[in-house]
């Protein structure tokens, strides 16, 4: 899957959860840079994105996560 | 005081392991002691002698622990303030506790307005770990916990009470020695950090901490597989985190795996011991008044443990510790029979900083064995079976646990009501999908956009105590005690 289309479907699962599209989608984009996006809702994004790529992720990818860049080409890996 | 030359020997007599591992990289015990020199004479030319109360951001690196060891060598408490909570609050702290003086760790200062004392390139190649003259009456802390009118209140605890722990500590069996490898997963604003810090100093182990940008749980995960570790106190919520990846977890040199600051279900607890298959894993209580923890229970694997609603007895009193459980007024209940529970002993704290108000409710004296003896009442509704061990029932107060962060409810509807126009407000603590426990927020109102109340509590309150969700009723359901029934309000949270 290209890497466009990923991230177009990232961005409706965090505008879902969120409740709010403030952010733009960038390989740099970090929880850090996204209201809201704090380790509670992190979960909840992390379990969405797995539903929404029948994928699951291992513990050990969650670490790798460290920005969207790194969560496409880690959802990638996996579909 | 001996607390404090047990840490010097310890320190000195493990120059070459060791001491830390905060975002892979180790410094060993003669690292640190030069770091904790270096700071010492930071201290002694920024901060004057007849300040006891020193104000320490709450950094991941060598310098902040430094920092706390530096000052109780000086005879000094140090009051955590974490760069991240909100900057009234931390004003709040730190007007309370009458700090003048900040040590700092940050590249740029977190408060320009106070007198900051650096620390980032604290180190001396001469060390001196000798102790000043430290009482058992002299501070070691104040941590600040959640209070019900806005305001904070502040535990102090001394040199005493933390002997009184680490003597009762070292008495469960849970041996630390200079070649374990432990887990300091807390915020240093959270007392649990204390026990993971100190406990292994004492022995000369290293401690493994969680650098602030990373996801807690999988960091943990991480830790415990690569280096081995082999003991960790953790929040239960980490294992809820954690619960859904427990086929991928194989940690055989765990030793120790300890839960305190909220319920410990058994279920999950039979699960994890299969993660940690050579694990004494037990379940610690106490509040921050009492010094870190004070109860203890050792999980029976393959045997019966004692449960209430699934969640696993919190055990006997520790050694220095004096537990009853009383009814409203103060008189002993008998065995079996639920009440709140209340503790006594030399990890007492000497009560609330400043607070006479709040010390005249909580803590109070009454007749035991023939003395008279002050006990401190825990809010916890409990009961004590025929073999002495304590059952968790749950709170009788609007308290609730966040992560391991204790929360009065109503502090949170007390800032909430603030920034609303006349609009009635009741917090509610909820179970998630996840069994971990989170913040709703009810409004008697007709709706509007809540992103504006959000950020004006963000302003006042710590991320742990911003509610997740927001619901508006026309107007709050009535119990038969014409209350507001948060039972049927707490419905609305899934």
């Amino acid at each position: 899957m290209e890497a466009e289309v990923i991230k177009n479907r990232i961005s409706d699962v965090l505008i879902s959860i969120l409740e709010h599209k403030n952010f733009e989608m960038h390989d740099e984009l970090t929880a850090r840079d996204v209201d809201g996006w704090d380790s509670l809702s992190h979960m909840m994004i992390i379990t969405k994105i797995e539903e929404e790529f029948s994928i699951r992720f291992k513990l050990r990818d969650l670490n790798k996560l460290k920005n969207m860049g790194s969560l496409v080409s880690v959802i990638q890996s996996k579909i | 005081m001996n607390l404090i030359f047990d840490i010097q020997k310890s320190i000195e007599d493990n120059y070459d392991q060791n001491a830390f591992c905060i975002s892979n990289t180790y410094y060993t015990y003669k690292d640190f002691a030069k770091v904790i020199s270096g700071i010492r004479k930071v201290i002694q030319t920024s901060i004057k002698e007849t300040e006891s109360n020193v104000g320490l951001i709450t950094n991941d690196d060598i310098q902040t622990y430094a920092s706390i060891i530096a000052l109780w060598l000086e005879g000094k408490a140090y009051v955590p303030l974490n760069p991240e909570f909100p900057v009234e609050r931390n004003n709040m702290v730190i007007k309370q506790a009458e700090i003048s003086t900040i040590l700092d760790s940050s590249i740029d200062k977190v408060f320009v307005e106070y007198n900051t004392a650096q620390t980032k390139d604290s180190t001396s190649s001469e060390i001196d770990l000798a102790p000043v003259k430290v009482s058992n009456d002299d501070l070691g802390y104040i941590f600040f916990t959640s209070g019900t009118t806005g305001t904070p209140k502040g535990v102090p605890i001394t040199f005493g009470n933390l002997s009184g722990f680490i003597d009762a500590f070292w008495k469960l069996n849970y041996t630390i020695t200079n070649t374990d490898r432990c887990l300091q997963m807390f915020e240093l604003t959270f007392d649990l950090s204390v026990v993971s810090y100190l406990a292994p100093i004492l022995k000369g182990a290293c401690i493994y901490t969680i650098p602030k940008d990373e996801i807690k749980y999988s960091y943990i995960f991480e830790l415990m597989e690569d280096y081995e570790l082999t003991f960790a106190l953790m929040v239960p919520s980490i294992l809820h985190y954690l619960r859904s990846y427990f086929d991928e977890i194989d940690c055989p040199a765990m030793k120790f795996s300890l839960f305190c600051g909220e319920a410990l279900p058994l279920d999950v607890t039979e699960e994890w011991s299969k993660c940690v298959p050579n694990a004494t894993i037990a379940n610690v209580y106490g509040p921050t008044e009492c010094t870190i923890f004070c109860t203890d229970y050792t999980y029976k694997r393959g045997g019966e443990n004692k449960t209430h609603s699934g969640v696993l007895t919190i055990g006997k009193d520790m050694k220095n510790t004096t537990t009853i459980i009383v009814d409203e007024e103060n008189n002993e209940v008998n065995i079996g029979e639920s009440g709140e529970l209340c503790l006594s002993g030399a990890q007492l704290t000497p009560g609330y900083w400043k607070n006479e108000e709040k010390n005249k409710e909580v803590f109070f004296y009454k007749e035991y064995n023939g003395e008279k003896v002050r006990f401190y009442r825990t809010g916890d509704l409990c009961n004590v079976d025929d073999d002495g061990d304590i059952l968790y029932l749950g709170r009788v107060d609007f308290q609730a646990k966040i992560q391991g962060f204790r929360v009065e409810l109503s502090e949170i509807e007390f800032h909430a009501k603030a920034v609303l126009d006349k609009i009635n407000v009741v917090a509610i603590a909820f179970n998630n999908k996840i069994q971990n426990t989170e913040i709703g927020l009810v409004l008697e109102s007709a709706v509007f956009e809540t992103k504006q109340l959000v950020d004006d509590l963000k302003l006042k309150l710590p991320q742990y105590m911003i509610p997740t969700q927001i619901k508006f009723v026309d107007s709050f359901p009535l119990n038969t005690n014409g209350k507001t029934d948060r039972k049927e309000l707490k419905k609305l949270f899934s």
